[in-house]
């Protein structure tokens, strides 16, 4: 596959369901938007992927000296089933010109180096994404053409990795029990997830705006809590928003430490 | 996915303190923890580690907090602990070994918690350090012979994973049966 692929993204919004990988910065802008936490995904040695994770992940360390690689990925975390709270009618985004990298660089995928980006110029079923002749060439001979965007998302996710690991480490101390559910979660057929709060990302971080962001968030949750109660499906969803919401009702009132 | 959280102490919302102690030293609460949580320093490192589940069961978690040591005391995720001193009901503490030396301790510990009705059972051990005449928590890890205890579903008929070579039933799962 190495001749011009085309892509136009026709703003069609039927990619615009369920979870959506966000950088920190964008996790961070839309506080008061997405319900918001912190995905780990084991990436397995020697798979495509792998490469990048180690760039862009952590190195969690397993008894015995091994070692396994995980992304952590801030998450608009929302129920596959549901739209993107952004998404007008199903179909405009509401904030199109601000909307978060992740949904500008599409159809590109950060996580995947750039010579293997090819599968993501294929729209999945149901995707109304324009690769007819009449729409740009976005990837030739292995390299992404229309790139700025690309660039932008990727560049952001290389400035936040210490910041991401500075979190694993945190974490690891005081989940000893972690990398045991990491690595589990490899052990999934389909790849498993760990999720993992906002609280404790803005503790382990210290966000000097922990307060404001915690009282953007704690609207956001009590909205999911309420839209998901009673629905048995998303029984496991409901759970999570109400917890969160108790933490970010506390940490909305908190004080700043380190004084 | 089952939500799931993981923290170092977790606390109930139960009323047993009015008489007994929620620490599981069979004393009367005014006769063990609550000194301890209005500002008295607790005795022994073994006194702390029980005075801060107290602390969860009775939702005063100020005093855990206080008792980090300073090196650590910003990694307390207080929204966390609150939601889950909160969330939580108290079965059981376990003190299984304290090994204090001079200013410094080690104490094994394990603690059954009923959370949504599901029972979860944290095993560690602690390290604390002695400074100023206050004991203060300082890390903790998984306890080596209790590494599984988390994940597997025990038998009333296994061994109690606590390491007292009781069976379950007869230890730290009676409390549960009780309930
Ligand atoms: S922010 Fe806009 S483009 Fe991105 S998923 Fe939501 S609706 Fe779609
Ligand atoms: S499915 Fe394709 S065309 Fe539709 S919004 Fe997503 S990227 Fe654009
Ligand atoms: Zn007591
Ligand atoms: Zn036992």
């Amino acid at each position: 596959m190495n001749g011009p692929l085309r892509f136009l993204c026709t703003a069609c919004g039927k990619c615009c369901h369920g979870q959506l990988p966000l950088t920190l910065k964008d996790a961070f802008a839309y506080a008061g938007l997405f319900p918001l936490c912190m995905i780990w995904t084991p990436v397995q040695r020697g798979s495509r992927d792998f490469r990048m994770a180690r760039e862009l992940g952590v190195a969690v360390p397993l008894t015995g000296g091994r070692e396994m690689v995980s992304l952590i990925v801030p998450t608009s975390f929302i129920p596959s089933t549901y739209p993107c709270p952004a998404l007008v009618d199903g179909k405009m985004c509401g904030i199109h010109r601000e909307k978060p990298s992740r949904c500008k660089a599409m159809p590109f995928y950060p996580y995947t180096e750039e010579r293997y980006q090819a599968g993501y110029l294929r729209p999945r079923q149901g995707w109304e994404c324009d690769v007819s002749e009449a729409a740009p060439i976005a990837y030739d001979g292995k390299r992404i053409v229309l790139r700025d965007d690309f660039d932008i998302e990727k560049n952001d996710l290389r400035d936040q990795v210490p910041v991401l690991r500075g979190y694993a480490e945190h974490m690891l101390k005081y989940s000893p029990t972690l990398p045991e559910r990491l690595w589990q979660a490899s052990l999934q057929e389909k790849g498993g997830q760990i999720v993992t709060s906002l609280s404790s990302l803005l503790t382990a971080t210290r966000h000097p705006e922990a307060a404001e962001i915690a009282s953007k968030q704690l609207p956001v949750l009590n909205a999911y809590a309420a839209k998901t109660s009673g629905d048995p499906k998303l029984s496991d969803f409901h759970a999570y928003y109400s917890g969160w919401a108790k933490e970010m009702e506390y940490m909305s009132h908190a004080i700043p430490r380190g004084i | 996915m089952k939500p799931m959280q993981e923290t170092l102490v977790a606390g109930d919302s139960g009323n047993a303190y009015r008489g007994v102690c929620p620490c599981c030293s069979g004393l009367p609460f005014d006769a063990c923890c609550r000194p301890i949580l209005e500002g008295k320093p607790a005795p022994t490192a073994e006194a702390q580690v029980r005075s801060r589940y107290t602390a969860f069961a009775v939702k005063s978690l100020d005093h855990v907090e206080n008792t980090h040591a300073p090196e650590i005391r910003a990694d307390f995720n207080r929204a966390e602990a609150e939601r889950l001193a909160e969330e939580c009901e108290w079965e059981n503490l376990r003190i299984h070994q304290a090994v204090e030396e001079g200013d410094t301790a080690e104490i094994e510990f394990v603690i059954n918690v009923r959370r949504n009705g599901g029972l979860i059972i944290k095993a560690g051990r602690s390290r604390f350090r002695r400074e100023a005449g206050q004991w203060l928590f300082v890390s903790t890890k998984p306890a080596p012979h209790l590494e599984h205890a988390q994940s597997t579903k025990i038998n009333r008929n296994d061994p109690c994973p606590c390491g007292s070579g009781k069976k379950h039933k007869k230890c730290h799962g009676a409390a549960a049966d009780g309930s």
